[in-house]
């Protein structure tokens, strides 16, 4: 999914989706929520208070373990 | 004051830098050529500088209607519905330090026109005596009032590219 096509959903300026990548911008909670939404996930996957792992972190852990 | 295209209805695209640069530009070359423009006494050897004033003044409108179109003057001047949250809060932050910014010109535009009645005898301060003096201290401030809080806007962090 683009950041137009995610703008458009969310209905906001694409440069906000841009904002969030980044980590620039906290969104309201019901921006967030509307962000699960679209992806059809609970809010918890999408945001949290700690920085989500990479996913090269991810992968080598597993392959540690 | 922001004027809407057809074409760009979220204002035209334009780098922090330019707009940064055009903002500057703005704010330099305006004061400067109104100084030149009237300041001195226009005697016949300074022809020359009242020339380059009225250009300098004419340069600072053209940095004014090109960032009339731009989308930092369009996120400053739209109304609240067409903002999400994201440009609304930026927004207000930017409104918030123009607001700080006119009213601390303000307050030392009265402090300097106090002092000069102090020391009026002693020091002999400028102050605006004609129509033409009043008529580019209130086209600067109607500048000044329209563009500051894009120009906040422009010197946000950097927007990040589009995909």
């Amino acid at each position: 999914m683009s950041r137009k096509d995610l703008a458009e959903a969310l209905g906001v300026n694409p440069q906000t989706v841009g904002y969030l990548e980044r980590g620039d911008y906290a969104p309201s909670v019901e921006l967030a929520l509307k962000i699960a939404n679209v992806f059809g996930a609970p809010v918890e996957m999408v945001f949290s208070l700690k920085p989500f792992a990479s996913l090269a972190q991810i992968i080598g852990n597993k392959g540690e373990a | 004051m922001y004027v809407r295209s057809r074409r760009r209805p979220m204002g035209a695209a334009m780098s922090p830098m330019l707009a940064r640069s055009l903002f500057a530009a703005l704010y330099v070359l305006y004061p400067l050529g109104c100084i030149l423009q009237l300041g001195p006494d226009t005697s016949d050897d300074l022809q020359l500088l009242s020339v380059i004033g009225l250009l300098m003044v004419a340069a600072s409108f053209l940095a004014f209607a090109v960032l009339a179109g731009s989308s930092f003057q369009r996120q400053a001047q739209e109304p609240d519905a067409k903002l999400d949250e994201r440009e609304l809060a930026q927004r207000n932050r930017a409104a918030y330090r123009a607001f700080a910014v006119l009213a601390g010109i303000v307050a030392l535009a009265l402090l300097y026109m106090d002092l000069r009645m102090d020391f009026a005898d002693r020091i002999p301060l400028w102050a605006p005596t004609d129509q033409a003096h009043w008529n580019a201290l209130f086209w600067g401030a109607i500048i000044l009032g329209l563009t500051l809080p894009a120009a906040f806007l422009a010197w946000e962090k950097e927007p990040p590219l589009e995909d």
